[in-house]
């Protein structure tokens, strides 16, 4: 029997502040005159959610920022009522929501630890069992009876973390709390958030913007957008689709800057300036793939004849970091460029990024090296994954092939990274 | 109607460490400490027998000192459960959208905080009544009964305000003004028997008003309290049925109302 039941739940909030008690008695008499009241419109922050759990089951849920994640954890854990549908849940909840919630600055370590576990629903007589184990977990045996407010933030975080996860329910709901405190500290939350999953055998719900993390732990993932389940599926389906779908939120927020974000500074020589990304076949497009050749084509129409003159193409990220720039100076230029339209082209052969949007960069300058016109965000490009991008390091910009050794043996990928490899390894 | 306590006595553990809290939390850094608890009663006893020299109120028998004080126990703890009832749900926002348990565990809990302090006020009392020589009698085993009564009085108010409170905070502002109204109309500062007398002799018309006026459970409770306390005789059913009526009548009703808002606090708060 599935331990979390959610039938065709929608939860609506209604934007706005509070009606103030005027409002109310205004509308109360406006109703009663059978007049129109004024009323907002409500928002669904869940729209017909419907899934079951079953025990044992450990659960990642995705999405966006305003996505519903923490909307449908509320529910589950009986913070809020569903405005329609119903949730059925069989058995108790730990909810690790915010580790915290309730400590008072004033009380030490350890009346906080019998305050919070209270409120946390962990009775006291277990909580005495756990008490050493939970301060040793912190790092807190000689603080413990400190006030709260001399400690420092890391510490309030640990002290939470310890607490929390020290509870014993059925269901355990976990909101971001899997990155507290120090490196080494995180390492310790990750393990023991980890043990549990793995040991312990109990339900739980992930609720992480670390996809990463969500796939590594998780059996099972539920993509939410806008208040809709779009998947539930196995971890690396559904991680994969929330890339796919995060890029193309990206190029369709940048589609929507482009024209605001414009900026061109002529001499009044050079105008109509078109730029576009291209393909092998000469075609406009949208996106490349990460590492795949770069063909960028700016048209322009020049007024005046132009001696010796020099270009300038190059990209940068819609936050104008610079990332690429060549200029043409390097290989030679045309002695006189006549007025009319002209086209310039220039191609990366493998264009390094990571997967985002970029923006395309134009200059052109005259024989005294004179800028007669810059131009920047001119065309917006997308540059998808190549491999998958959930297992990639985060902390980088350009995407290069490397092949790996370990003890002098060359790695190769196997199992299911095998989608790509060539590329990242053969080229 | 068991459903309520069946809560109350699953979150016993929760709802004591939460009236630690608020009492410690009160008194942490107080030189005092609890003893400022006590301040308020004696304050207001003071003052009102001070006021007592100028105007002359007859109290009877009992010295005015002890009779006042004996009103402004009861009248304390309510007065107080109730506005710390009915802040106790804003009051506790950072909790109410984190985590869930019952939310009248609030109100509850703000009402037994106030009852700790209305119990140091009883040492005062003893202490009065010692110095003016006045012997308790075995009626005083009533006080037990007429202080689960004021707590059930002040929850009827202080869950419904509450749960208003949350959407309306014109709750909260109205009710300091509210609460001395209620003051005014109960026998705090003037004994209930000056009342009866000036209203039963004004035929069936005065009688009504004297109804109207035990209304106010305090009134009765007020009474019931000075006289099992101070002059040794069992509660008045007179005076405390009327208001005892409004209690029974009110709480369910504010109970239903509460846990019926309950859900959406989180929403709204």
């Amino acid at each position: 029997m599935a331990i979390i039941e959610v039938n065709h739940v929608t939860k609506e909030y209604r934007l706005g502040q509070i009606q103030s008690l005027k409002t109310v008695l205004q509308n109360a008499g406006r109703r009663l005159l059978g007049q129109p009241t004024e009323t907002r419109a409500p928002l669904k922050a869940l729209d017909n959610i419907n899934f079951s759990i079953e025990a044992g089951e450990v659960v990642g849920i995705i999405g966006h920022n305003g996505a519903g994640k923490s909307t449908l954890l509320k529910l589950i854990s009986g913070i809020t009522q569903a405005t329609r549908g119903s949730i059925r849940v069989a058995g108790s909840i730990a909810p690790l929501i915010e580790v915290g919630a309730g400590f008072i600055p004033d009380f030490t370590g350890r009346e906080n630890i019998y305050l919070n576990g209270a409120i946390l629903g962990i009775p006291k007589r277990m909580l005495d069992g756990k008490f050493d184990e939970i301060v040793t977990f912190a790092e807190l045996e000689k603080f413990i009876d400190t006030p709260l407010k001399r400690y420092s933030s890391g510490m309030q975080v640990r002290l939470g973390f310890a607490l929390a996860t020290s509870m014993d329910a059925d269901i355990l709901i976990v909101d971001e709390v899997l990155a507290v405190g120090d490196l080494a500290f995180q390492r310790k939350c990750f393990d023991r958030i980890e043990n549990i999953i793995r040991h312990s055998g109990k339900t739980i719900l992930i609720v992480s913007h670390n996809i990463r993390q969500i796939e590594r732990l998780c059996d099972r993932v539920l993509l939410l957008d806008q208040g809709r389940a779009l998947q539930d599926g196995p971890s690396t389906d559904v991680c994969d689709s929330y890339y796919a779908l995060m890029n193309k939120k990206i190029r369709e927020d940048a589609q929507r800057t482009l024209s605001s974000s414009r900026r061109e500074n002529s001499s009044g020589e050079v105008v109509q300036v078109e730029a576009d990304v291209l393909d092998s076949q000469g075609s406009a497009v949208s996106q490349i793939q990460s590492g795949a050749s770069l063909k960028i084509r700016v048209v322009f129409t020049v007024q005046s004849a132009v001696e010796k003159p020099e270009f300038h193409i190059g990209t940068h990220t819609t936050d104008f970091f610079y990332l690429t720039g060549s200029s043409s100076a390097l290989v030679g230029a045309p002695a006189v460029l006549p007025p009319g339209r002209h086209t310039v082209e220039q191609i990366v052969a493998g264009y390094p990024v990571v997967p985002g949007t970029y923006a395309v960069r134009f200059a052109m300058l005259d024989k005294f090296r004179r800028v007669i016109y810059h131009g920047e965000t001119l065309a917006l490009f997308t540059v998808t994954q190549r491999l998958r991008e959930s297992h990639q390091d985060e902390l980088r910009i350009v995407d290069l092939p490397v092949a790996w050794f370990i003890d002098g043996q060359p790695l190769i990928e196997s199992g299911r990274n095998t989608h790509g490899s060539s590329q990242a390894l053969g080229s | 109607m068991f459903k309520p306590f069946a809560n109350l006595i699953r979150y016993r553990e929760l709802i004591g460490v939460l009236a630690w809290k608020s009492i410690a939390m009160r008194y942490k850094q107080a030189y005092l400490g609890i003893a400022w608890a006590v301040l308020k009663p004696v304050m207001l006893m003071l003052i009102l027998t001070l006021i007592r020299s100028f105007i002359g109120i007859n109290s009877g028998d009992i010295p005015y000192p002890v009779l006042t004080f004996a009103a402004l126990m009861p009248w304390t703890l309510f007065q107080e459960s109730v506005s710390d009832g009915v802040n106790s749900v804003v009051g506790n926002a950072h909790l109410i959208r984190k985590i869930y348990f019952p939310r009248e565990i609030f109100p509850v809990t703000a009402v037994i905080t106030k009852t700790v302090e209305f119990l140091i006020n009883v040492l005062i009392l003893a202490a009065l009544m010692a110095w003016y020589a006045i012997a308790p009698s075995w009626q005083v085993l009533w006080v037990p009964l007429l202080l689960l009564y004021v707590l059930l009085a002040s929850l009827s108010i202080a869950l419904v305000g509450a749960a208003v409170n949350v959407y309306f905070r014109d709750v909260a502002a109205a009710l300091p003004v509210l609460l001395s109204v209620v003051m005014y109309l109960s026998p705090v500062i003037y004994p209930i028997h000056l009342v009866q007398e000036k209203l039963l002799h004004h035929g069936e018309e005065g009688s009504i008003l004297y109804t109207l006026y035990l209304m106010n459970p305090l009134a009765g409770i007020i009474d019931a309290f000075q006289r099992v306390i101070l002059r040794g005789l069992p509660p008045d059913p007179a005076t405390l049925i009327p208001g005892f009526i409004l209690v029974i009548l009110l709480l369910p009703f504010s109970y239903q109302i509460f846990k019926r808002a309950e859900a959406y606090f989180a929403d709204v708060i």
